[in-house]
């Protein structure tokens, strides 16, 4: 047998505790948005004591049973084209490993501070880009009086599925799509690159599927668990092989996510298709505060700028808290739209009923 | 039409679900040992146990909204 590679930490019922309720929220996101939730907990299990690696792989080894009982979940209710998310999720495979490659580079050459300004960048570049596209399109929707309508074709994406490339064409029949497999190749590619850099590649995927291969919301926002189920089992796999999984921690999360994400499932049933954009890019865009108040730190730590300890310690703090409002305002939002949605079914079903 | 609730099966489900939990943490140091050993198949385990608890902790979720009377709207 192996002497242990690693130090695996004393658990204590507080800490207990906030990975129930953390997992809880992260798993309402996911079974709302097909993603969300990783971006927290990563970082609140680090702050307990857990070294980064394995909080990465424990954070895997709860996501991927996670994202098939949502998937399962919601294929019930006829949103998840497995078909879509395999050819996604083959590409993706190939984005982690380079992503994965690309980190520890940059951890080579520039060290932890380097490798998490990285990732601090990448978050604040990518989803300023992509939640100001997709907070755009729904308010567009909600201003145009629309938003009880199915997601409509974007003009890329109408682009995208005119393209005929003979020997490549796909037919995704739940999400009513025919495209190139030539663009669903990028897409996951990127999702599985970003999910290796901040470890939410949801954040690319969902908007990929929706803006770029016409993909309803509802559809995209599911697929996106079969996505993150491939990509967790392969994680966990690779880190199991390293003896890198705290199993305590997978199933302490999974127990509160799997409360979670049956919610949220139940959440997008209630809701009008164009939620799933207001909740996703109201989380993307407070990460992106999340993340920008990190910068300075990490440009500290490597020397670049000059700021107070006290400075430092206050905007990691503050970093953090704003990681917790995001998970937290993307919880009210779905459990405010699912009570509102709730009422007004059951208030049309009474004005139906004969008197 | 009113549906039952499906309480014999929270319940079932539950106690599996609970017991899992429970050995988790009474053989709390020895699931570790295993868990973490990288010779063999021993890497498999977690993959194993995190199905297995899916599985279980699954079905118990789910009849405990339905229990609540929480369920998806059917379109």
């Amino acid at each position: 047998m192996d002497p242990p590679l690693i130090q695996f930490v004393d658990l204590q019922y507080g800490d207990v505790l906030a990975l129930l309720a953390i997992g809880f929220v992260g798993g309402l996101v996911s079974g709302f948005i097909g993603s969300g939730g990783a971006f927290v907990l990563t970082p609140a299990m680090m702050s307990m004591g857990v070294p980064g690696v394995v909080a990465v792989a424990s954070n895997l080894c709860h996501k991927f049973p996670k994202a098939l009982v949502g998937a399962y979940q919601r294929n019930k209710f006829g949103h998840v084209d497995v078909k879509l998310g395999l050819v996604m999720a083959a590409s993706a495979t190939l984005g982690v490993w380079l992503g994965a490659d690309i980190q520890y580079q940059v951890r080579e050459n520039f060290g932890e501070p380097g490798s998490n300004l990285y990732v601090s960048l990448a978050f604040v570049i990518v989803l300023t880009v992509v939640a100001g596209f997709v907070l755009h399109d729904a308010v567009t929707v909600y201003r145009s009086g629309r938003s009880d309508e199915e997601d409509r074709l974007s003009r890329l994406a109408r682009w995208a599925q005119s393209v005929e490339i003979p020997g490549t064409m796909m037919h995704f029949r739940t999400a009513n799509v025919r495209v190139s497999a030539l663009f669903t190749l990028p897409l996951g590619f990127a999702t599985g690159l970003l999910a290796s850099t901040i470890a939410v590649g949801g954040f690319i995927g969902v908007p990929g599927m929706m803006y770029v291969l016409g993909a309803p919301g509802l559809v995209a926002s599911a697929t996106e668990l079969v996505i993150a189920f491939v990509m967790g089992f392969g994680g966990t796999i690779k880190y199991a092989l390293h003896g890198l999984v705290d199993i305590r921690l997978a199933m302490i999360l999974l127990a509160g996510s799997l409360f979670g994400i049956q919610l949220g499932v139940i959440g997008t049933t209630y809701v009008k298709p164009f939620m799933i954009k207001v909740v996703m890019a109201a989380i993307m865009l407070i990460v992106v505060v999340s993340r920008g108040l990190a910068i300075p730190v990490y440009l500290a730590e490597l020397g670049q700028l000059d700021i107070a300890p006290r400075t430092m310690e206050w905007l990691q703090i503050a970093s953090f808290a704003f990681l917790l409002l995001a998970l937290c305002t993307g919880g009210i939002i779905i459990i405010a739209a699912m009570l509102r949605g709730h009422r007004t079914g059951a208030m049309s079903l009474r004005e139906q009923a004969p008197d | 039409m009113r549906r039952s609730k499906p309480y014999p099966r929270l319940i079932a489900s539950g106690i599996v679900s609970g017991s899992l939990y429970l050995l988790l943490f009474l053989y709390e140091r020895e699931i570790l040992a295993a868990f973490t050993r990288t010779d063999g198949w021993y890497p498999a385990l977690p993959v194993i146990a995190a199905f297995v608890f899916s599985f279980a902790h699954g079905a118990f979720t789910a009849y405990f909204w339905e229990v609540l009377g929480i369920r998806g709207r059917k379109t």
